[in-house]
Order: C-alpha cells, then sequence, then structure tokens
C-alpha cells in the first residue's frame, strides 16, 4: 500500500486513491500507419518491465482525476520522484 | 493446579467466572486466560493433532502455541481456531477443541499406520495412483482444525485509521521504554504503543517475584505512560490486546485488536465492535517484538504436559497456576534456571538437566544450585515416556566432539509429570521480513536476527538477541534515539552503553541436534502440522534442498501456527541432515499475516448494503411501486422485468416485448454512461476515439460509435449526439461509464494536451425515458407540442429540444429494439414526474413498462451487440461482421485502427459473431455453452439467447470459429439440461440479425 503525493492536490494520499497507468513515455507513433507490424507491436504489447528504478504513469482516481508521473523503485517500492506530465519528459529524466 | 498461597496482580480472586470447555462447565478468575483457567482446573489435553490425531496438551502460553486450538461461541458469534492461550476469560465463555480431545477419532483409529504415513504419503498414495477423486471428500473432513462457520455473522467490526511519527510494536521493557524516551524527547511526536497481551510489561512480568527492581520499574514506568495517555489531545495512543500482523509497502501496519473481554459476546451488545482492524500509517516504526522460545527435540515430544520454559514460568507467575508436581527443566540456556528458581520457591519438586557439560556458570546457575536444586549438567533428554501424557524421562550423558553433539554412555529413566524446555530464542523478526527485509543467523545467540539497517527502522530488545532487561532497557532508548534523530527532532543521539555480553540469549548453547536424537521416530518439530524429523530427513532423501521445498513437501510452518515455535528448529534439523551450516539453509519468506485475522474484521463495516455503492435512478420509486424486479448492472439498480400478478419472467418479458413490437413500451434508460464533450476541437477528438466519421455529423444529429483500444478490440459503443459543433454528448454502456471516461481522459492528458476538450461525466445529471413502439410518435405528439415530429421532419438519428409536460427536453430519436422509438432526456431530478406523465399518456396505447431483460431480447433479434456480452475484449468490429462502421478516409490514425491490418486479426479461423437458430424452436441454448466440432472440441461458444415472443422461437447470438463462412451450415452445440445432463443439439449457423432484417420498422406506423 504506496502513499503517493500528487503533483496537482500536493497531498500524500493512500494508494487506493489511485490506480496505474501503466509505463511512462511511451509516445503515440505519430504515423501508425507507416510502422512495420513489429514496430506497432512493440508500442502496443512490449514493455521493459524494468527491475530497479521505474517511470510509470498513475491516475489519481478517487482525487483529482489528473494522469501524472511517478518514478518508482521497483525493487523496494519506494516512490523516489513524482512529476506533472510536462515537468519531466522521455529527455531530461533522472 | 492452582497455587493456594500465590498471590499475582493479574489475577483477581474474588471475581470468580464460570465458563464451559468441551461440554464440561469450569471455574476460573478474572485476569485468566482459558488455558490458565483450564491448567488450573488440572485439564491436560486441549485438542488432537493435525495428521495423526494425537492428543496434546499445551506447550506455549500465549501467540506462540501451535496445539490449543479451539472454537469459541456457537451460531452467529462462532469463531474458529482461536489460540485457548490469547483467549481472556469472561463469564459464560464457551469453547471447544478444534477437534475434540475426549471423543473418538477416526484418524487416532489408524494409529498403528503412522509408520507409514511420512511426509508425501496421501501424494504417493491417492494422487500418484489416480484415485484422489474418490477418497478426497472423506479425507479433507478428517482433515483440517476447527469447523468453518455456518451461520451469518452477529457482530460487528471496525476500522479505524490512525497516522502516527512512531509506531511501537510490542508493549515490553523496550517497547515502554522507547514511548516514553520518544514522549519526553519531543513535543509533537505522536506515538502507536501496540501490545498483543492484555498488560503492558511483556516477559518483564516473570521477573517480579525474583527481582523487586523489576516491579518498581514496571510500575513507575507504566504510571508514566498512562499520564502520556490521560492527557487531553494525547499523542500516545495504547492498543493491548492487539495484533500487528502485517506490514506493507511504506510503513502501512495493520494490527487486530481483539475484544479484552468478551463484553459483546456475551451481553447482547451489538453496539460495541468485536474486533478492530487498526490501518496505521507511520513514519518510523520501533520493533519491540521480542522473541519466542523454542522446544528441546527428542522422542515423542509432543505428549501433553510437555511445555516450553518461558510459559511455564508465566503461567505460574502471572497466573498462579502449574500442571505439575514433579517437574523436569530440559534445555540448553539460562532460562530454565530462572524457571526453576521460580518453581522451586512455590515449594515445588524441580530438577534441571542441562545439556551444557560443567564449567563457567553464570550467576543463575549458580544460584539455583544454592537453592538446592538438583543440576544435572552434560546431559540429554532422549525421549519421554507416557501414552498422550508425560509420566517419565529417559536421559543420557552428552558431550560437544568437534562440532557436533554426541551421546555418551548408556541411558537411564527419571519419572516427571511435567517437562518444561528451552532449546534458545527465536527473535520475532516475522513483522521485519514483510516488506522485504532479510534475517542473518547470529553465532553469539545461535540466533536469526532482524537485518541490522533498515530505512525508518529500529529493533530493540529481545527481537536483538537482549536477554537481559535492563540491558534491553539501555538499548531501547539508544534506538528511540537513533528514531528521534530521523524524525529531526533531535540533531543528534545519545547512546548509553550496555552491560557485558548481553547479546547471548542467556548464554544458550550451539542448537542442540544429535543426529542419534533426530534419526528417532516422533521427534516433532511442528505440533501444529505433525511434522517429524524424518519428515524432514525424508524430503531431503528425496531431492529437496532448499528449505522453502522442504517446508512444502513437509508442511512445516503452515497453518494458523506459522512455525512460531518449529520453524527454526526445522531449519537446524535440515541444516544437520544436509551437513551444512545454518547460515547456509537461511529461513524461509516471512508474509504476511503473523497470526489469523478474521474475514469480519477484514471486512469492517463494509457488509451487506454497505458492501458496493447502490446507484439508483430518479424513477427508482415509480419502479418500486409498479412492482419491478432489479437486477444490478455495475452498481445500477435496474428494472430487469415487470411481473403483473402470477407472471413468471417468461411471461412478463414475453408480454413486454410483444406490447413494444405491437404498440408502445417504455423504459428507463437513465443508467447510461454520458459524457459531456466540449471544446472547439470536440469532433476531433471524437474521430480519434471512434472508428467512424464525425466530422460531417450536423447539428440536431446523432451517431453510433463504436469504440476500440489499441489493440484493435471493442471495448465500448453508445450514441453520440451533436449539440452544436463544440458540443457532443457521447453515451456509454452503462457498465464502462467509468473506465471510458478515465480512457479519454488518459488520451487528452499524456497525448493530446493540444486538444481543445473538456470531458465531463453528466451520468446523473440527465434522466432518460425511453418510448418505444409503433404507437410511440402518437404519444410523442401527445408530450410534447413544440417539436414536429412528422416523419421526414423528424428523422431515424436526429434529436430536438423541445418541451415535455412543460419540462425542457432533448429528445433522440434513436432505438436499440429496431422500433421506433424516442429518449426523452431530461434534468435528473424530473426524471419521475416525466415516467409518470408519459405512462399516463400512454395509456390509450396500452404503454408497457419494459425491463433490461426485455430490452435484451429486443436487442438481440435485431441482432445488436451489448459490449461486454457478446465482445469480451478480444472481438474486433471485423469479428463482429461490422467492417461498415470502419472509417476508411480519416486523417488521424484513430485508435485501434492500424492493429486492424495485422495479420493475426484478418485471419479465416477468428471467432466471428453469427446467429444460431435451433432446430427444435422451442430450446433455447444456455448462454456459454460451447458449440462443438465433430471431434467434441469446442469451436464456438453462445454469447446470448432468449426466446424471441415475435418470432415464436428461441434465438441466440454465438462466437463461432470462421463464424462467418459458415452461415447456413449445421452446427452441434452440446448443452446441460435439468435431469437429463448432456445434450447435443443442432443448430443452424444464421446471420445475426432475426427480426426486420430490412429495417422497415424504424419509421413506426404511418
Amino acid at each position: 500500500m504506496f502513499l503517493i503525493d500528487c503533483p496537482y492536490c500536493k497531498e500524500s494520499r493512500d494508494q487506493n486513491e489511485f490506480s496505474p497507468a501503466g509505463e511512462a513515455f511511451i509516445a503515440r507513433p505519430q504515423n501508425p500507419e507507416e510502422l512495420s507490424d513489429d514496430e506497432w507491436a512493440d508500442y502496443v504489447f512490449y514493455r521493459t518491465n524494468h527491475k530497479g528504478d521505474h517511470w510509470e504513469q498513475w491516475v489519481h482516481t478517487n482525487g483529482c482525476r489528473k494522469y501524472f508521473l511517478v518514478k518508482r523503485s521497483t525493487i523496494s517500492h519506494d516512490i523516489l520522484e513524482v512529476a506533472a506530465f510536462g515537468e519531466v519528459t522521455s529527455e531530461n529524466k533522472s | 493446579m492452582r497455587l493456594r498461597n500465590h498471590k499475582s496482580d493479574y489475577i483477581d480472586q474474588s471475581e470468580r467466572l464460570s465458563f464451559i470447555f468441551n461440554n464440561k462447565s469450569y471455574k476460573g478468575y478474572k485476569g485468566d486466560t482459558l488455558a490458565s483457567a483450564l491448567i488450573a482446573n488440572n485439564v491436560v489435553f486441549f485438542a488432537r493433532s493435525f495428521k495423526y490425531g494425537r492428543k496434546r496438551g499445551l506447550m506455549g502460553a500465549g501467540v506462540e502455541e501451535p496445539n490449543a486450538l479451539v472454537s469459541l461461541e456457537i451460531g452467529g458469534r462462532y469463531t474458529p481456531n482461536l489460540k485457548a492461550t490469547e483467549v481472556m476469560l469472561y463469564d459464560g465463555l464457551s469453547a471447544v477443541s478444534s477437534s475434540n480431545p475426549n471423543s473418538l477419532d477416526l484418524r487416532a483409529l489408524i494409529k498403528p499406520l503412522h509408520r507409514f504415513m511420512p511426509a508425501g504419503f496421501y501424494y504417493k498414495t491417492f494422487i500418484k495412483q489416480k484415485v484422489w477423486a474418490m477418497v478426497e471428500d472423506s479425507l479433507r473432513s478428517l482433515a483440517g482444525f476447527s469447523k468453518a462457520p455456518t451461520e451469518k455473522d452477529e457482530d460487528l467490526y471496525d476500522h479505524i485509521f490512525h497516522h502516527a511519527e512512531v509506531l511501537i510494536v510490542g508493549g515490553g521493557v523496550a517497547g515502554i521504554t522507547a514511548a516514553l524516551e520518544i514522549l519526553n524527547n519531543s513535543k509533537t511526536t505522536r506515538v502507536i504503543l501496540v501490545d498483543e497481551r492484555a498488560h503492558l510489561g511483556g516477559e518483564l512480568l516473570n521477573e517480579f517475584k525474583s527481582d523487586n527492581t523489576a516491579s518498581s520499574w514496571h510500575h513507575d514506568n507504566l504510571n508514566k505512560l498512562l499520564e502520556f495517555k490521560n492527557i487531553a489531545n494525547s499523542r500516545l495512543k495504547l492498543l493491548s490486546q492487539s495484533t500487528a500482523y502485517a506490514w506493507y509497502d511504506h510503513n502501512y501496519i495493520e494490527v487486530l485488536q481483539t475484544n479484552a473481554t468478551g463484553e459483546s459476546l456475551v451481553s447482547g451488545n451489538t453496539q460495541a465492535a468485536r474486533k478492530v482492524l487498526h490501518k496505521i500509517r507511520a513514519k518510523e516504526v520501533i520493533l519491540a517484538t521480542g522473541a519466542h522460545e523454542r522446544p528441546m527435540l527428542f522422542e515423542t515430544n509432543d505428549l501433553a504436559n510437555i511445555m516450553l520454559s518461558q510459559s511455564v514460568r508465566r503461567y505460574l507467575n502471572e497466573f498462579g497456576v502449574i500442571s505439575g508436581k514433579d517437574v523436569i527443566l530440559y534445555g540448553n540456556n539460562d532460562s530454565i534456571y530462572n524457571t526453576a528458581i521460580d518453581i522451586k520457591n512455590n515449594d515445588i519438586k524441580c530438577k534441571v538437566i542441562d545439556v551444557r557439560t560443567a564449567g563457567s556458570e553464570s550467576k543463575t546457575v549458580l544460584k539455583a544450585k544454592k537453592l538446592g536444586i538438583e543440576v544435572l549438567q552434560g546431559y540429554a533428554v532422549l525421549k519421554a515416556h507416557g501414552t498422550s501424557l508425560i509420566k517419565g524421562i529417559e536421559i543420557s550423558k552428552v558431550e560437544m566432539q568437534g562440532k557436533k553433539w554426541k551421546l555418551i554412555g548408556s541411558s537411564k529413566k527419571i519419572n516427571c509429570d511435567l517437562l518444561a524446555s528451552s532449546g534458545g530464542f527465536n527473535p520475532v523478526v516475522h513483522l521485519d521480513c514483510h516488506c522485504g527485509a532479510k534475517t542473518f543467523f547470529d553465532e553469539d545467540s545461535q540466533a536469526f536476527l532482524p537485518q541490522k539497517e533498515r530505512k525508518n527502522r529500529q529493533v530493540c530488545g529481545s527481537i536483538s538477541a537482549i536477554g537481559f532487561w535492563k540491558d534491553a532497557v539501555i538499548d531501547a532508548k539508544n534506538k528511540a534515539q537513533l528514531t528521534l534523530v530521523s524524525l529531526g527532532e533531535i540533531k543528534k543521539s545519545t547512546q548509553g552503553s550496555m552491560g557485558e555480553n548481553y547479546l547471548d540469549y542467556y548464554n544458550a548453547s550451539q542448537f542442540f541436534m544429535p543426529i542419534e536424537i533426530l534419526n528417532r521416530p516422533k521427534v516433532f518439530i511442528d505440533m501444529q502440522n505433525d511434522v517429524t524429523t524424518l519428515d524432514v530427513a525424508l524430503a531431503i532423501r528425496e531431492g529437496y534442498r532448499s528449505i522453502e521445498h522442504i517446508k512444502r513437501y513437509t508442511a512445516m510452518g503452515f497453518g494458523t501456527d506459522q512455525g512460531k515455535t518449529g520453524n527454526i528448529n526445522g531449519i537446524a534439523v535440515a541444516a544437520e541432515f544436509l551437513d551444512v551450516p545454518l547460515s547456509e539453509v537461511g529461513t524461509t519468506t516471512f508474509r504476511p499475516a503473523y497470526t489469523g485475522v478474521d474475514f469480519g474484521a477484514m471486512a469492517g463495516r463494509e457488509v451487506g448494503g454497505f458492501f458496493d455503492p447502490q446507484r439508483y435512478t430518479t424513477i427508482q420509486d415509480s419502479h418500486l411501486e409498479q412492482g419491478a424486479e432489479f437486477e444490478v448492472v455495475g452498481q445500477w439498480y435496474r428494472p430487469w422485468y415487470y411481473p403483473k400478478s402470477g407472471e413468471d419472467i417468461h411471461q412478463a418479458v414475453n408480454r413486454e416485448c410483444l406490447a413494444v413490437r405491437t404498440s408502445l413500451g417504455m423504459m428507463d434508460a437513465s443508467t447510461l454512461g454520458k459524457i459531456d464533450v466540449q471544446g472547439k476541437d470536440a469532433r476531433e477528438f471524437l474521430s480519434r476515439v471512434y472508428t467512424n466519421a464525425w466530422m460531417k455529423l450536423t447539428p440536431g444529429s446523432c451517431r453510433y460509435g463504436l469504440m476500440c483500444n489499441e489493440k484493435g478490440m471493442i471495448i465500448d459503443d453508445g450514441v453520440s449526439t451533436c449539440i452544436n459543433d463544440n458540443h457532443f454528448i457521447m453515451t456509454t454502456t452503462t457498465g464502462g461509464a467509468a473506465s471510458v471516461y478515465s480512457t479519454l481522459e488518459m488520451w487528452l492528458q499524456t497525448e493530446w494536451s493540444d486538444l481543445d476538450v473538456h470531458l465531463s461525466s453528466v451520468t446523473d445529471q440527465f434522466a432518460t425515458v425511453a418510448v418505444v413502439g409503433p404507437n410511440a410518435r402518437n404519444l410523442m405528439k401527445v408530450l410534447c407540442q413544440d417539436v414536429d415530429f412528422e416523419r421526414d421532419n423528424f428523422k431515424f438519428m436526429q434529436w430536438r429540444p423541445g418541451t415535455v409536460c412543460g419540462v425542457q427536453a432533448r429528445i433522440m430519436r434513436i432505438s436499440f429494439s429496431g422500433e421506433l422509438a424516442y429518449e426523452i432526456n431530461i434534468e435528473a431530478n424530473y426524471g419521475r414526474y416525466i415516467w409518470d406523465e408519459v405512462a399516463l399518456a400512454g395509456k390509450q396505447w396500452n404503454i408497457t413498462p419494459y425491463g433490461t431483460e426485455s430490452m435484451h431480447v429486443l436487442r438481440a433479434e435485431k441482432g445488436f451487440i451489448i459490449v461486454g456480452q457478446d465482445t469480451d475484449g478480444s472481438m474486433t468490429p471485423m469479428d463482429v461482421n461490422m467492417n461498415w462502421i470502419l472509417a476508411k478516409n480519416k486523417p488521424f490514425s484513430y485508435i485501434g485502427r492500424r492493429s486492424f491490418s495485422i495479420s493475426a486479426l484478418n485471419s479465416e479461423d477468428r471467432f466471428q459473431l453469427v446467429g444460431l437458430l435451433t432446430k427444435d424452436a422451442d430450446v433455447v441454448l444456455p448462454e456459454g455453452s460451447h458449440i462443438i466440432n465433430n471431434k467434441g472440441s469446442s469451436i464456438g461458444y453462445v454469447t446470448s439467447s432468449y426466446f424471441s415472443p415475435i418470432l415464436r422461437r428461441s434465438i441466440a447470438m454465438a462466437q463461432l470459429k470462421s463464424g462467418l463462412s459458415k452461415i447456413n451450415e449445421t452446427v452441434i452445440v452440446k448443452i446441460v439440461q435439468e435431469k437429463q445432463g448432456l445434450k447435443e443439439i443442432p443448430c443452424e449457423v444464421s446471420s445475426s440479425v432475426f427480426y426486420d432484417t430490412e429495417g422497415e420498422k424504424a419509421d413506426g406506423n404511418e
């Protein structure tokens, strides 16, 4: 049961207010029709399943309903960073 | 027996309590546990063992007790599998053993077979021989502990949430000290102190008789603690009789508090919660959970009156009871001498057998000798004599040769009626390990100690091998100081210095595991699961090496006990048989829950009507007045059908469907999800999330849309209405409303933040009354004068604003039945009013309210799918024969589109939606039935199936492999019919549109 800081509500709230929404920084391809089946499948199905620090999306379902970014250790479950979309990008992420 | 001259602060001899155990009545005192009261009454047998049905007595005095499982009370207050050592006595208590030791037990009858029933016996005998199915029921009825409850729980359970800076688990010396240290050195820190017993103090209570300073320390510090507690806005919460049973991520700890007096059980006070589940979130945790004594191992060590040394001491000191007159203390450390001294001081005969050889005795040993207690050093117990109850023991000299214990010389017999043993101590590290912390084996203390450093956690007291209570005080202060530093309350910690040799658990010797003893039969390691040393040896012989595998093969450490006294001994036994050091074997994984948790406590108040939210439309009262039966759809209570007197569901649905097809019906459609989509890019947004085209939809029109995910699978459908170019109202399925809304928000927030679109859920803001049937237009003309309802002026899939019975409304001409239909949308609070007005005005056409069942029949007759019933998340629009809804020329590659061209989704042998017509028109296929090929394998299944009143025959929709190419072929559906068993039903594959295939009914009667 995590304690998550919502970057919009600016409050530390219990996990049951939130829902996970998958790995972060997986951008929808600009021109899906130009992709091969493999490239498309990579976007739709394949995830890194990373062991260690992992950027993921969460949504404050029973709160402000905003999606945001969470950097979480998949080993210790420590939450190392939270950010609104745009504050952290795939380019400048730690 | 109870000692006459013994005085205890914890037993109130002025209050006699009556209770019943295994159908016999007894008396005890206030302050007794069920176990101590039964010892006072000379009861020695508490239960029969799990596998062999052996009679067992008490072993422990608290949470570590593996044998004495009882069920409390009967009927709605029945609670199974409580430990007699933890049940506080109350007047009128009634308990029975989990399996009665006094009644005949089938397992006991097969006693001569025990040597043929080692670990893996059931598997090898029954499962491998494929006769398990024949014997499973009878074997399972023999196994297990207390019977499961059969009646509804009459009691209430509560959940309480807490937030604190510091949670201290364990209210012994260390816990009390740590709490006071924190409270004294901070003005703001909130502390919660949790303790499993009825009185704070833990094992310190045992020292009172022999150490005056112990009782005065306890008295003073308890008072200080109470001063902190008994003030307004106290920063201290004391939870007694509370067990912290689980530690989850981010310092979230769950604690179960049981009713201390059992008052609500007997007084019928149903307002008081019987148990409370505390949900605690703490910044810092201090574990002062103590240690459990582990027993010594020898042959038939499971006879009654073979107990743990500390437990015998606790029964004696705290409750003034003891179950023998001729006591043997046996062990490998000094704690047995403490017990011996207390026993001797009560003028009871006792003798100490110590496996450690003479020389370099501690003060405790010398004190015992000085008191005249007979001490045999360098001796081991080989076997206990007696049938079920101990009568004597067989002992032999022993010495350490190299690193192994060896027996020497011949054995001799000694009589006794109680044996108390101590083989060292196991720190209670369970909670610490729930969230991934590790243990390490410490040679000095011969114990698995908690990992040294851990974020936001300290351990103190005997969990870290501190035996002497004064050392525990210093240790707890030190650790509390570190906690204060971590909290930022103080800058630098003050660390007191500990006494000498404090980390050795009473000079415990190396684990006493001579192979000559381990190789004897009936040396029980795990009392609760009847696991012996030979079971472990067998597991190893059969190739199991990891302790996790040995555990699962032998069932060691299972059950409600979770190996509290047995596991570490089991690990040592395995180490001995494997001939590797203990540290190499390691421990099994500690997982929640540390102790049993009642389902009632987990559920709390979320039972009955509070289990799940119940949603009703504003028209609910009318439905009730009309006698509707309801079904639950995504928390909504929707009218299912409206039976007239004497009608069953089939008759009611028949009548409702025919009314709609021939004249007029009305339905409450308020529960459909409604999402208000606004912004200048609203239209673009719809065309991205739906598969079809939206750019040309004009204000005043509606359109059906199908929504897929990126995998190309259908996730939702519904009609969206164009209010104006910047404003649409999307409807979703009733059950999908929340998830669709969330998914749409995700696209907007994470991918398309450049779109000017805002979504609001407006499901609850509107009520919708659907008016359906050939006479719908006639009725609408009566209800609403400011709208032109003429066929060519208000076409199918259009909407008009209007005034219905004086209420502003949006009227949509859409249909889920194929009939002429209008949906009247009004502000929700007018729902009931409009419903009643429609019913009144519709009387001349015999307007008939209909529910979801008729709605399903009507839509199935037209082949309209229900997402989630006819589709299951693996269906593409092509699979349900809806290629027509896939836009070809939209500039934006809408969600799911790219997946449609993946070869797997275009394969010929996909499941496809078809209709099924049974050859015998009266047979209605059960939904979920499988379509089989000539080899009997499944090639599809029925998704929807009804009897169609208008067609006077059964109709069904099905997912069939390559179904669309099998139209007009005959397939076999295998069904199970009541009393007739399996039956094969021939069906013709058809189009899934069964009625009005040309769509001639949508305009109604003209």
